[in-house]
């Protein structure tokens, strides 16, 4: 075990679940490298849903709320507003946040909670045998789609954005050090902070997208099909060339949901006292 | 230049993924024939010599089982 799992893993939860060279491994090292920068493990409060990639907040020993499939934001939004002062981060999957959960990421996005959303893109359902997801590219042929899929995939990070989020990046688990920085950002960031990571699953993206289930094969297939870009018109080129673009894509100040709430709350209350109605 | 004291591979964690070798710029790693208490092959740091402890391979380990301990108190050498 490396000295940054002693400080922070849960000893009687491992081996982690996740099969040889599954890139979840990879993105709760970064994540826990992140925590550790920033020092941040005391406020920290998770939530995931369900998945292999809901898996990764339960490895990690801070308070963590394991719920129902796709409802990992809205629990997330009650550990917010019953305690403002937890650093709140939902770990979930492409199936999990944009699937089966897709209406919460809007809600929350929209409302900008405080909260950061890791969203693991491994491109279908992984833990249940690599079934179609709203992440799937068009023509792919999974275990639900034999000939082909022909739905247009959902792109997570413009739909958050659409929705009102106020930090959106993408990284690669082949790009670690980029992904440290955004986990940083997210965490420190007021508002509503989406993540996605693209990463590998040899066991299930491998065998029925890519034709290999090499853990190198897989790594390697992430270093060549995404690309890091530094504005809108190259991520639009790179897109264009059937890639993946990476890159912190927006930050801006926006108010929060809560900062909100307590605000109005202490404006009926004064206009209470002042013998008012609100 | 650095160098590593010893690379810790602790086998009751890896699953001999072998991304610590893929990664590996200067081509420390062998697969190994000790197998990890999970029944995978794992590898085995044959070329500790050539370790400059840049850290890419404990980085990238999914199991988090891997660790490069630099030699501590070793001359700059150029
Ligand atoms: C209500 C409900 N519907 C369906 C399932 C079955 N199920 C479990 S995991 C999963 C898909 C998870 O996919 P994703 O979120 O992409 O995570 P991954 O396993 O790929 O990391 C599904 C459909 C469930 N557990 N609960
Ligand atoms: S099925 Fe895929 S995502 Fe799930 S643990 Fe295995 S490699 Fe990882
Ligand atoms: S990367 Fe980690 S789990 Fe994979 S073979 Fe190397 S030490 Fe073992």
């Amino acid at each position: 075990m490396n000295p940054l799992g002693e400080k922070y893993l849960r000893k009687d939860f491992l081996p982690f679940l996740f099969c040889p060279g599954c890139g979840d491994g990879m993105i709760v090292q970064s994540f826990l490298q992140a925590v550790e920068d920033l020092g941040c493990r005391e406020n920290l409060a998770m939530t995931a849903g369900i998945g292999c990639s809901a898996w990764i907040a339960v490895y990690i020993h801070a308070d963590v709320l394991k719920v129902l499939h796709g409802r990992a934001i809205p629990a997330a939004i009650g550990l917010k507003a019953t305690q403002p002062s937890r650093t709140v981060v939902t770990f979930t999957g492409d199936g999990d946040c944009l699937a089966i959960g897709g209406n919460h990421l809007l809600h929350a996005a929209r409302r900008n909670i405080d909260m950061t959303v890791v969203v693991v893109n491994n491109q279908l359902y992984a833990m249940t045998g690599g079934q179609v997801a709203p992440s799937t590219k068009v023509g792919s042929k999974t275990q639900t789609t034999p000939y082909g899929n022909v739905e247009k995939p959902l792109d997570g990070c413009k739909v958050a954005a659409a929705a009102g989020a106020t930090l959106v990046s993408r990284w690669s688990t082949a790009h670690p050090r980029q992904l440290i920085r955004a986990f940083k950002n997210a965490l420190t960031h007021k508002g509503f902070a989406f993540v996605e990571v693209m990463s590998q699953c040899p066991v299930q993206t491998g065998r029925y997208l890519l034709g290999s289930g090499s853990p190198q094969f897989n790594f390697q297939w992430l270093k060549d099909n995404c690309v890091a870009v530094k504005d809108t018109s190259q991520r639009d080129e790179v897109e264009a060339q059937g890639k993946i673009p990476l890159g912190d894509f927006l930050q801006v100040e926006k108010p929060e949901f809560m900062e909100e709430v307590r605000r109005m709350n202490e404006r009926v209350k004064e206009a209470k006292a002042k013998g008012g109605e609100r | 230049m650095k160098g590593a004291e010893r690379i810790e591979i602790d086998r009751r964690y890896c699953k001999g993924c072998m991304l610590c070798q893929y990664v590996c710029q200067f081509d420390v790693y062998e697969q190994g024939q000790e197998r990890s208490a999970l029944d995978y092959l794992m590898p085995r740091p044959a070329r500790i010599e050539n370790c400059r402890v840049c850290g890419l391979c404990e980085s990238h380990c999914p199991d988090m089982c891997l660790t490069v301990v630099a030699q501590m108190n070793r001359k700059e050498k150029r």
